[in-house]
């Protein structure tokens, strides 16, 4: 619980103090304004949504075509609902409930925009992976013991053994409990052999492949 | 074994099953495409030494020269910025700071002089900045009617209750109403400058192409379509209360008379921050071979309309170049060059923990 407290806490003030010191005193690249309430507001909202979408990735455990349509296709959302928000047309129809017109052509044109957004996702994203790696560098849980010998064995036999087995077939990643489990494999002392065993290493050396090159 | 029984029939599904009576049940297995059986192709990111490590020392390598790029164009931008509040008994607009009242028919003009160091090349802007104006309070930013404001007759005549109280004034409705259109910034700014021979010139200001082109073009518009004659137009309506001269005596140039007023249009765009500064001309350059502000004794003319002191506010006048970045802000430089070798530094301090700590991966006591 501490942990996600501390976490928010620091992302809360990256996402809002970093865009309030970019745009202390800033204008546009041609003179003209970029300071005032509503691209400060679009800005802040689109760093966000860049920071929560690359945590999203990195939480993602199982990457398949689908997972990709999606993380890219909310991102084009955002940004398509955006410019069709602040459009001429919206504001011409109805005044009075979207007053931002122009907002986001005149702000998202400027690289110094761009740049803050990317500042602050990375900034955002940062300390997770440093977390995360060195968790699994000074406590590594019984999961990454097993992805890390399964690479060691799997890198030497690069041809991936298809074995008829069904267990294998079923990648996705909340239905591996559905599927065998680590419980047989580990109680029987196979997985501590040096060859590789057949049914475990077919599911890692498939998921791994990219990763292992 | 479970698991075995459990594949059998897991691959086939098209499986019938004959009932009792002969017929065939159709079966309600899905589709047997790896998309419905959820085997598509996946791919794991695992964080590893050799992912996480370069990731991190190339995000500092590619950081802190974007940082040192950023830092040296902020600092090559010229920027001059002038106090002009008349706070303490020293300054020059002292007097028209504290003997102010807002029936005073005679202006208040005070006088700064100032030197220029260096010579401002390029286009020049010239902005007016306000510190402690809470132009982001909730209630004053909704204080406006964004349909009046785009030349709609109906909400001319009847402006929205956002507005209130400054919707109407003497049973007439105010044109352009609310609170944000009462407070506009009405200080004039002239620049001169003294030669060494010392006459007084005056330097030419642009009052044009300061505003947004989609907030001129779309958003704000005159009522009555392309009618160059706004007294008739704005005919039934009023000035707002602060203001000395009605809206479409703002300009004689019917461009930039009434709503369009580019002055009025920047105005309206209300500011993120307590501490803002908004375009008020632009000083355009001359041939390449004069700089635009050469260096040498200028005079700030002010007349004095606008009031401060009553929140403790502070106006300024400011004199800025402008790069591909915009303005002076050194902040997204130094943060780029801070971030980047906090990671380059986190990135060693990973790699020696890895290098320390790392073989716990190969323990062999697991299974416990």
């Amino acid at each position: 619980f501490v942990r996600c407290m501390l976490h928010s806490c620091y992302s809360s003030l990256i996402l809002f103090f970093i865009p309030w010191a970019a745009m202390y005193d800033t204008v546009r690249d041609d003179g003209k304004d970029i300071a005032d309430y509503q691209s400060f507001a679009l800005l802040a909202q689109t760093c966000l949504l860049m920071a929560v979408n690359v945590q999203l990735c990195l939480d993602t455990h199982y990457w398949t075509a689908v997972n990709q349509f999606f993380v890219w296709g909310s991102l084009s959302a955002y940004f398509a609902i955006t410019f069709t928000m602040y459009s001429n047309g919206m504001f011409l129809i109805f005044t009075s409930v979207f007053p931002f017109i122009g907002t986001a052509r005149n702000s998202l044109n400027q690289p110094n925009v761009w740049l803050t957004i990317l500042l602050t996702s990375i900034l955002c994203v940062l300390p997770v992976v440093a977390f995360r790696f060195v968790l699994m560098q000074l406590r590594p849980t019984i999961n990454d013991k097993v992805r890390y010998k399964m690479r060691k064995e799997a890198v030497p036999a690069p041809t991936p053994r298809r074995h008829p087995r069904k267990v294998s077939t079923r990648r996705s990643g909340y239905a591996f409990s559905h599927a065998q489990g680590y419980g047989e494999l580990v109680t029987s002392g196979r997985f501590l052999l040096k060859r590789p065993t057949k049914s475990r290493s077919t599911l890692f050396s498939q998921v791994d492949s990219p990763l292992a090159k | 074994m479970m698991a075995s029984s459990y594949n059998a029939k897991d691959e086939d599904g098209h499986i019938t099953v004959s009932g009792p009576g002969g017929g065939t049940l159709k079966n309600k297995k899905p589709d047997n495409t790896a998309f419905k059986q959820q085997r598509l192709p996946a791919w794991q990111p695992i964080l590893t030494a050799g992912t996480v490590l370069p990731a991190f020392f190339i995000i500092g390598l590619i950081f802190i020269p974007i940082g040192i790029g950023l830092y040296v164009t902020s600092n090559n931008i010229k920027e001059l910025e002038i106090d002009y509040t008349g706070v303490d008994m020293s300054s020059p607009c002292f007097n028209c700071s504290q003997n102010f009242s807002w029936n005073s028919t005679r202006p208040c003009t005070c006088t700064i002089p100032f030197y220029l160091e260096q010579a401002f090349e390029s286009n020049v802007f010239m902005y007016y900045g306000l510190s402690n104006f809470y132009q982001n309070h909730r209630r004053y930013v909704k204080s406006r009617d964004d349909s009046q404001l785009n030349g709609d007759i109906e909400a001319l005549l009847n402006p929205s209750k956002e507005c209130e109280p400054y919707a109407r004034n003497e049973n007439k409705p105010i044109a352009p109403c609310g609170a944000i259109a009462n407070s506009m910034f009405n200080d004039t700014l002239e620049l001169f400058y003294i030669d060494p021979n010392g006459t007084k010139i005056q330097i030419p200001l642009m009052k044009k192409g300061i505003a947004w082109w989609t907030d001129k073009h779309v958003k704000f518009r005159n009522p009555g379509g392309n009618n160059p004659n706004l007294t008739a137009v704005f005919q039934g309506t009023t000035k707002p209360v602060n203001w000395r001269k009605p809206v479409y005596e703002l300009d004689t140039d019917s461009e930039n008379n009434g709503f369009i007023n580019e002055d009025f249009i920047v105005w309206m765009r209300t500011a993120a921050l307590p501490t803002f500064r908004k375009l008020y001309r632009i000083i355009q350059k001359k041939n390449s071979m004069i700089p635009t502000l050469p260096r040498g004794n200028y005079t700030l003319e002010v007349v004095y309309n606008y009031p401060v002191g009553s929140f403790e506010g502070r106006k300024r006048m400011i004199l800025s170049t402008i790069s591909w970045m915009g303005g002076k802000n050194p902040f997204l430089g130094i943060a780029y060059i801070t971030v980047g070798s906090i990671c380059f530094f986190l990135g060693v301090v990973l790699l020696i923990i890895h290098h320390k700590y790392g073989n716990r991966n190969n323990s062999a006591d697991i299974t416990n």
